[in-house]
C-alpha cells in the first residue's frame, strides 16, 4: 500500500547538538486521515514536521538516518518545491512566515508558484479570506497585523495552495475562541475532502478533529494515553 | 496617483540622469524644485525623507571647507590667518553635491509609492527574471528590520549604562562585536525561516508561473513616459548648449 506519509525508523540530530531528537520515529497515515502529534515542549514535534516536509534534510543539515516518503517517494530524491506541490506547512511562528506586501499578494504567492491561472487565484484568494474571517484585510500589509491574525494569513496562504497534504504545527495557539471554532470545522471539511493532515496541537478541545492521537515521547512516537503527561490545555 | 510602477522608474532615472550629468548651480536647483512638485504629486513621505537626510548639512559643509582649502578661487569667506578656510566656489561645490543627492533619495523614493509586488512585477514584465527581482525585494524589505534590531541592540547597550561614544576605539570594536554577533545570529535565523517558507509554497516550482498581478500601461502613462523623456531631453541639450 502506498501512504501519503510513510515515516519509518527515522532518527535526527540537529548539527552541534549533542543528543538525537528523534530516535526511530515509525509513522504511516493513510489518504483522508488526520493525525495529531502532542509532546512536551521542545520534544521534537516541529522537527518531525520539518523532516515530513524535507527542510530537514534540504535546509537544516544535521545527521539524518531512517527514511520519510511521500506517496511512495523518497523525500531525498525530491527537491523542496516539488515537495510543495504536495504538501503544505503552516510554521509555529507567525512573525517569520509572511513576506508580501499586502494580503492578496501573499495569498496569491504560492498558487502563482504552481501556475493556477490568474482567475482561479482571485477566486481562492476570495474563498480562504473568507474561511479564516480575514476578507477586510485583503489590502493589508501582513506586517501589520496581530500574531493571531498573521497566523491565519498563514493558513489561508497554505490552503489556497490546495496541497492534498496538510502540516499544521500548533497553528491555533495563538487564535480565538470564535477563531478556533471555525479553524476546526474548516479541518474537518478538509479531512471530508479526502486531505491528509497532521497537526500538532497543545489543547485537548483541538484533538477532537483527530482521527487518531499520537504523543511524542524520548524521541519516539507512541499512542497516547494520558493528558497530564504530555502537558496539555484544558480548556 | 494611480501610475504604472515602470512609469515611476522612468521619471526616476530621468531625474536622476540630469542630477548627475548637470553641474551647474541653478540649472540643479531647477531640477530639485521639479522634483519636489513630483513628489508632491505623488504624495511621498517628504518630510520624513529630509528629516532622515538632514545629515548631509555636515556634508555639505565638509566638502565646502575640503573644496575651498586645496581649491582656489572664488571669493574668500572665512579665513584663519593665512589658511583660507571658505570660499565661494568652496560652498557652489558643496551645495551642489547636496542638491544632487536630495533629487536622487527624493526621486527614488517616488518608486516607493507603489508595493513591492507591483515593482516585481513591472520589472518581470520588462523582462527581467521573476527570481532576481523576487530576492531584490525580499531584501529590500527586510533591510529596515534588521535596521531595527542592530538599533535595538544598540539600546540595549545603551540601557546596561554604557556610554559607546565614551570607550576608548579598541574597546569599542569589543563592545561592537558583542552587540552584532546576537544580530547575526538573528539575521541568519530568520533567513533560514523565510527561505523554509518560501520555498515551502512551491517558489521555483516549475519553469514559469502565473501571475495574480498584472499591470497595464494606460494612456497616461504612455504620455508620462513620453514628456519625462522630452523634458530630459531638452533640459540636457539647454545645458549643453
Ligand atoms: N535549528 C536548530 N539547531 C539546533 N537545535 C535545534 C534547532 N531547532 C530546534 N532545536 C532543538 O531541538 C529540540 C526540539 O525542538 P522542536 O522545535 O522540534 O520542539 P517542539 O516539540 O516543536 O517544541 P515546542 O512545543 O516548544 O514547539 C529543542 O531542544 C531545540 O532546542
Ligand atoms: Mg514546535
Amino acid at each position: 500500500m502506498i501512504y501519503p506519509i510513510e515515516v519509518n525508523d527515522l532518527y535526527y540530530k540537529y548539527e552541534g547538538n549533542l543528543r538525537e531528537i528523534l530516535n526511530g520515529v515509525n509513522l504511516k497515515v493513510v489518504e483522508g486521515e488526520a493525525v495529531a502529534i502532542v509532546g512536551l515542549s521542545g520534544c521534537g514535534k516541529s522537527t518531525l514536521l520539518y523532516n515530513i516536509c524535507g527542510i530537514i534534510p534540504h535546509i537544516y543539515k544535521g545527521e539524518a538516518r531512517g527514511q520519510v516518503k511521500i506517496w511512495g517517494k523518497n523525500i531525498l530524491d525530491m527537491k523542496l518545491p516539488e515537495i510543495a506541490t504536495k504538501v503544505g506547512i503552516v510554521f509555529q511562528d507567525p512573525d517569520t512566515q509572511l513576506f508580501s506586501p499586502t494580503v492578496e499578494n501573499e495569498i496569491a504567492f504560492g498558487p502563482e508558484n504552481l501556475c493556477v491561472a490568474r482567475e482561479e487565484i482571485g477566486l481562492r484568494i476570495e474563498r480562504v479570506l473568507k474561511i479564516v474571517n480575514m476578507e477586510k484585510y485583503r489590502l493589508e500589509n501582513p506586517n501589520s497585523l496581530s500574531g493571531g491574525q498573521k497566523q491565519l494569513i498563514a493558513i489561508a496562504s497554505v490552503l489556497a495552495m490546495e496541497t492534498e497534504i496538510l502540516l499544521f504545527d500548533e497553528i491555533l495557539s495563538q487564535i480565538d475562541h470564535e477563531g478556533k471554532i471555525k479553524i476546526r470545522e474548516v479541518i474537518k471539511e478538509l479531512k471530508g475532502e479526502g486531505k491528509t493532515i497532521v497537526l500538532i496541537e497543545h489543547d485537548l478541545d483541538n484533538l477532537q478533529i483527530a482521527d487518531r492521537v499520537l504523543q511524542l515521547k524520548d524521541g519516539k512516537l507512541e499512542e497516547f494515553k494520558d493528558g497530564e503527561t504530555v502537558g496539555l490545555n484544558r480548556a | 496617483m494611480n501610475v504604472d510602477p515602470r512609469t515611476k522608474l522612468v521619471i526616476v532615472l530621468c531625474l536622476s540622469t540630469l542630477a548627475i550629468f548637470i553641474k551647474d548651480v541653478l540649472f540643479l536647483n531647477g531640477v530639485l524644485l521639479i522634483t519636489i512638485i513630483i513628489s508632491l504629486i505623488f504624495k511621498t513621505n517628504m518630510l520624513q525623507i529630509l528629516r532622515k537626510i538632514k545629515r548631509l548639512l555636515y556634508v555639505l559643509l565638509a566638502i565646502a571647507v575640503i573644496q575651498s582649502v586645496f581649491s582656489a578661487g572664488g571669493r574668500t569667506l572665512i579665513e584663519v590667518g593665512e589658511l583660507v578656510i571658505l570660499t565661494t566656489v568652496g560652498l557652489q561645490k558643496g551645495l551642489e553635491f547636496v542638491i544632487r543627492i536630495m533629487i536622487i533619495i527624493l526621486s527614488a523614493t517616488i518608486i516607493t509609492t507603489s508595493n513591492s509586488r507591483e515593482i516585481v512585477q513591472g520589472l518581470v514584465q520588462w523582462k527581467l527574471p521573476y527570481e532576481i527581482a523576487f530576492m531584490v525585494s525580499i531584501g529590500i524589505r527586510f533591510l529596515p528590520i534588521l535596521i531595527e534590531e542592530i538599533k535595538d541592540s544598540v539600546i540595549a547597550i545603551q540601557l546596561r549604562g554604557i556610554e559607546i561614544e565614551k570607550i576608548p576605539l579598541r574597546e569599542r570594536f569589543r563592545v561592537y562585536s558583542y552587540l552584532f554577533t546576537p544580530v547575526f545570529v538573528s539575521t541568519i535565523i530568520r533567513a533560514q525561516k523565510l527561505s523554509m517558507s518560501i520555498e515551502m509554497r512551491g517558489f521555483r516550482a516549475y519553469e514559469t508561473r502565473t501571475s495574480y498581478t498584472v499591470l497595464e500601461m494606460s494612456y497616461t502613462d504612455y504620455l508620462v513616459i513620453f514628456s519625462s523623456l522630452l523634458c530630459t531631453s531638452a533640459l540636457m541639450y539647454l545645458y549643453v548648449s
